[in-house]
């Protein structure tokens, strides 16, 4: 039976990670708009530390908002998800996200603040993508926890044991995804794009120092768009400070607070746009737009408890007095899949975290390959391996006949 | 073919002295790391303690990822310097082939090659 021709046709993928904001904050309002986006509704609230019921409002504000920075690290992460329980056989509620930013600045009006959400309107890009082409319902975080250890998963399929930001200890036999494509035989081609040198990369402490031959910068990307040398697999990764080059001034477009939320759309966009304008790379690539982790703002959806890692990380490392063997994922984050093989409107209920990025890639090309850690191999694909027969129902790159009508943006 | 009109951020968004964040502290963390496996030369020498605004933050950054790849330059271009060292020392080594005859004139040598005088 013949591929469908959207699988048929896809020859790259591109990712782009975005910075700590949670789906309700970022996506929450699509709820009304398409009933099957498990966006914010009324009943949803949260406890202040003066017991007042606090909901959900649509009073995020670009810049200058969330100060201090919400904490997300394991510890703080395990008070919102519990509500401050640490008994044994306890049940996530979600239910501490208030107390969690009141214990930065013990200012209860300010608290409430991490409740609130982006309306449509402010969010054109990430809303326009989300209600156009696929939204995923039950995108987590890896692990409850900080940005490192979440964008490990991204790269390698594990933090290898790592709930905290100090650099990874990256240990045998997990190769990151791009050496796995690289070194196979035969080879496939890979990137990293980041913004430029003063941005630089997260993944400083393996790839960046011992292959530095895989990363290029962002302009690198817009030509390779344009020339059609896009590698088969492609990081993006937005500019993390604000900062003064050559083409002027560089705000920041990770969307990290308090970094301004319109930079990081307009990245988003010239992302799409840079794809978009190559009709070749159109037909043949999907784009990924996700959030490494929630970066403690809230968001109403239980974490589920998923495959354990082989790893195990000690009462002391999380520090909240408990191990994690991580069988757990973290926040909900926004993730949308681009391709103008998508049907408008897809909603998709299964379960996805940042391990299902290694593992979509290996899996698409390279097929087999064991020697990934037990979270990766179990994490689910995003796209369809190219074996006949296609399932269906899971493949999201559907339609008969390319689309003609995906929206453009004007940056 | 719907166009949809991207806001920019307003001017005054920029804001090199804003504190840095973890994330951009962890980011110099790692980066300091990195520092260490360079040769003296490549190291910035700057205290990564006392790094507190965004574009503190962000001139480390640029200064230990540019020296890293200039490090990886460099042994590219030794890497490169060798090899070319060790085939220009084979071809030397290789013993000459003779040439047949005796050594023709000048004269005879652009005769055959076809050239004229005039």
């Amino acid at each position: 039976m013949p591929l469908p021709p959207g699988l048929a046709n896809l020859q790259h993928i591109v990712v782009l990670m975005m910075e700590n904001r949670s789906f309700d904050h970022m996506l929450g309002s699509l709820g009304v708009v398409n009933p099957n986006i498990d966006g914010v509704s009324t009943g949803l609230s949260n406890p202040d530390t003066n017991g007042t019921l606090v909901p959900p409002q649509p009073n995020a504000q670009y810049q200058s908002q969330l100060q201090p920075d919400p904490d997300h690290h394991f510890p703080a992460v395990d008070l919102q998800i519990f509500g401050g329980n640490t008994s044994a056989g306890r049940q996530a509620n979600m239910q501490g996200f208030v107390k969690s930013f009141f214990n930065q600045q013990r200012d209860v009006g300010q608290s409430h603040m991490i409740m609130y959400y982006f309306a449509q309107n402010q969010l054109p890009v990430l809303t326009t993508l989300a209600l156009e082409f696929a939204v995923f319902n039950r995108w987590f975080a890896s692990i409850p926890g900080p940005t490192v250890c979440n964008r490990a998963f991204a790269h390698y399929g594990t933090s290898f044991g790592r709930v905290d930001m100090n650099p990874l200890e990256i240990l045998a036999p997990f190769k990151s995804v791009y050496e796995r494509l690289i070194g196979a035989n035969p080879p496939h081609t890979a990137k990293i794009y980041y913004y430029d040198t003063t941005s630089s990369t997260l993944e400083v402490v393996n790839l960046l120092q011992n292959q530095p031959e895989l990363f290029a910068t962002y302009e690198q990307f817009l030509q390779d768009c344009a020339s059609g040398n896009l590698p088969e697999y492609s990081f993006v990764e937005p500019n993390y400070n604000d900062h003064q080059a050559d083409g002027g001034e560089q705000i920041a477009s990770d969307q990290h607070p308090d970094h301004n939320i319109q930079a990081g759309e307009l990245f988003i966009a010239s992302i799409y746009n840079a794809i978009k304008q190559n009709p070749d790379l159109w037909a043949s690539t999907a784009l990924l737009v996700t959030y490494d982790e929630h970066g403690g703002i809230y968001d109403h959806v239980v974490p589920p408890s998923c495959t354990p890692d082989q790893f195990t990380a000690s009462a002391n490392d999380t520090g909240t007095g408990m191990p994690f063997a991580f069988d757990r994922l973290g926040v909900r984050v926004p993730a949308i899949l681009v391709s103008p093989w998508i049907p408008k409107g897809t909603v998709v209920n299964r379960v996805f975290d940042h391990a299902s990025i290694p593992g979509t890639a290996t899996k698409f090309f390279l097929g087999d390959y064991s020697q990934r850690s037990p979270r990766e191999i179990n994490a689910d694909v995003f796209i369809e391996p190219r074996v006949d027969p296609v399932d269906a129902d899971r493949n999201l790159l559907s339609l008969a006949t390319m689309r003609t009508d995906c929206p453009d943006f004007e940056t | 073919m719907t166009v949809i009109k991207v806001p920019h951020p307003p001017k005054g968004s920029l804001n090199p002295d804003r504190p840095a964040s973890s994330l951009l502290l962890a980011q110099v963390a790692h980066l300091h790391e990195a520092e260490k496996n360079l040769p003296l030369r490549y190291r910035s020498e700057r205290y990564i303690k006392a790094v507190r605004t965004e574009g503190e933050a962000a001139n480390y950054i640029r200064e230990v990822t540019e020296a890293i790849h200039s490090a990886h330059e460099e042994a590219k271009r030794r890497r490169f310097a060798i090899r070319r060292k060790a085939v220009i020392a084979a071809d030397t080594a290789r013993p000459r082939r003779k040439r047949s005859g005796t050594r023709r004139s000048a004269k005879k040598r652009n005769r055959v090659r076809g050239r004229r005088k005039g």
